[in-house]
């Protein structure tokens, strides 16, 4: 019996050590060296200046209204507040005294300059794939930019989420070991959107759902989630959910320029992913990014109560100034505001008066019965960079009461989806508090 | 340098392409008719025609034109929707202050040309992106009527 015990005791007492260590021992610190062949100089600035736009740093890195990469941009969590350092080469306040191995080993394995645990709102489940040599490119671009003076606010977690240390049982679980691996029976092109989109773009940060433990759930790879109140859409094979019915070309055009014929225009995080990153890369990278996606498996599928609907009765009854016959006669809330506020812009038939972005035929926002980001883009507008100049659309929620946006909500979505949506005043109050 | 295509005539114009085309309308080829209102495409003072289609200028950047043929407010008598409307004003007096007055002469021959005999629906449809702060609507929905009679 007291042998047992013992016994006992002693595994116990293992387990502890065991995760003691694992908490505890300092993150070893390895060696980088510029691979054979870097680029050095300019070029390797210009690289590390596409390859920053490529991962979208600057979305996160830059508050609003602040400097470029000088930080401060809240992500407000159940469990408190995170602020994005500032990453210009300020010495004390920003990543000017970062050694290059310090930096890559923040890219790939999450790590501070001090050895500290950083959460994954800094993406690095997906920057563990990029190679050293372009994380090289990219800390050599960031060290060309004008140091900011600009202090990062405190974290305000609760514990024991502020506990960086834990980290290291989410990194056990989710952050991969390896750098992108090419499969090699995949043509070039695949393998280069697959990097692009997994190491670089981290789609998946938001089209993936997350688990509890907040890890993406890869079983259902690109399946769409909601992210801060808006919903990142399948991006699967999917013919009903998914982009399995886009063409190749209007893939390309939503990526490229936020807009494709048909199929609507991007808003919300996705309007600033195409207006700060997607809309600098190259066709051949936006072509390659399409081939890969491609090859998503088919996840979900959509009925007819919530799939696009690309050929309403409603709009093929509508002119571009005049709503259907039926509608007029309804004269509801939500069509006497769509055409004070809405029309001359929109159109009744959906094609676009005002620019090829203003069309909603087809639009997967305005065929979602749920709403969900026809409510946060009528609410906070929309503002696109293209390379034609800005696309915008004005906030509509100081102007209109929870009910009015919630009527002209559900007419948009029946007229332009053809669906019977229910949305209610409390859930546009809802989407208010994002 | 873009080429723009105004009221029949070629203008060179050396602008930034993302400058709204009331700007370039107004400040660059000397087109005052056109008024800038709200600038957020949220009162319709600054309409012009696009291709027969009704725009807001304010808010349209040059650069997405093309070569598209642009109508404003000084030609747009020259189309036969464009003059009954002119004529209907006229005749009804529908103008207050004025100052929206060219982007209702604009949607109102947009949505003649489309619907020759619009139902008082269909103009409130067409026309209520249109603000009259001086409240003229009555008279501006009167010299629709009138002019689609003609």
């Amino acid at each position: 019996m007291k042998r047992w015990g013992l016994a006992l005791l002693a595994v116990i007492v293992i387990l502890i050590v065991a995760v003691g260590a694992f908490l505890f021992i300092p993150h070893r610190l390895e060696e980088v060296s510029a691979p054979q062949g870097m680029p050095t100089g300019q070029a390797l600035v210009q690289r590390g200046e596409y390859l920053a736009r490529a991962a979208d740093c600057v979305a996160c890195h830059t508050a609003p209204g602040g400097k470029q990469y000088a930080g401060g941009l809240p992500f407000k969590l159940p469990v408190g507040t995170i602020y994005a350092p500032n990453i210009t080469p300020d010495k004390r306040s920003g990543i000017g005294d970062w050694s290059d191995a310090e930096f890559v080993r923040a890219m790939h394995h999450g790590v501070g300059k001090n050895g500290e645990d950083l959460y994954p709102a800094f993406p690095y489940a997906s920057y563990a794939l990029m190679t050293t040599e372009d994380a090289l490119a990219v800390k050599a671009y960031l060290f060309t930019l004008a140091p900011v003076q600009a202090d990062t606010p405190a974290n305000t977690l609760k514990f024991p989420f502020d506990q960086r240390r834990l980290m290291r049982f989410w990194k056990l679980l989710f952050l991969p070991g390896h750098r992108f691996q090419p499969d090699n029976g995949k043509s070039p092109d695949v393998n280069r959107g697959a990097y692009l989109v997994e190491a670089l773009a981290h789609c998946g940060e938001c089209h993936t759902p997350r688990n509890f433990m907040y890890g993406l759930d890869n079983a259902h790879k690109f399946a769409g989630a909601v992210t801060e109140g808006w919903k990142a859409y399948n991006i699967t094979s999917s013919k009903t959910a998914g982009l399995g019915d886009w063409s190749d070309q209007q893939v390309a055009d939503y990526l490229s320029t936020g807009h494709a014929d048909k199929r609507g225009s991007a808003a919300g995080n996705m309007g600033e992913a195409v207006s700060l990153s997607l809309r600098h890369l190259t066709p051949d990278d936006i072509r390659s990014m399409v081939a890969y996606l491609r090859t998503i498996p088919s996840q979900g599928t959509a009925t007819t109560e919530s799939a696009v609907d690309l050929d309403p009765p409603a709009l093929k009854a509508s002119t571009p100034y005049s709503p259907t016959p039926d509608e007029l006669q309804d004269a509801s809330l939500g069509l006497q505001i769509f055409q004070s506020a809405c029309a001359s812009c929109h159109a009744w038939n959906g094609e676009g008066l005002q620019s090829p972005h203003a069309a909603l035929i087809g639009s997967q926002t305005a065929n979602d019965p749920e709403g969900t980001n026809l409510i946060q883009v009528i609410l906070r507008g929309a503002k696109l960079e293209t390379n034609q100049g800005t696309i915008a659309m004005p906030a509509f929620g100081k102007a209109y009461s929870d009910a009015e946006i919630a009527a002209v909500s559900n007419y948009v979505i029946a007229h332009f989806g053809n669906k019977k949506p229910a949305i209610t005043p409390e859930d546009v109050a809802k989407a208010r508090a994002f | 340098m873009i080429s723009l295509k105004i009221n029949g005539q070629s203008h060179d114009v050396d602008v930034p392409g993302d400058m709204p085309l009331l700007w370039v309308l107004r400040d660059v080829v000397g087109l005052t008719g056109t008024k800038f209102g709200c600038g957020i495409a949220q009162c319709g003072a600054c309409t012009v025609h696009i291709d027969g289609k009704p725009v807001r200028s304010c808010v349209m950047n040059v650069s997405a034109v093309g070569d598209r043929p642009i109508t404003t407010v000084e030609a747009v008598g020259e189309t036969p929707a464009g003059k009954k409307v002119q004529e209907a004003w006229l005749d009804l007096e529908v103008v207050q202050c004025g100052y929206c007055q060219s982007g209702q002469v604009m949607s109102a021959t947009a949505l003649l040309t489309r619907n020759p005999r619009p139902s008082d629906a269909d103009i409130d449809a067409a026309m209520a992106g249109n603000i009259c702060r001086c409240g003229t609507y009555p008279r501006i929905r009167a010299a629709i009527k009138k002019a689609a009679e003609v």
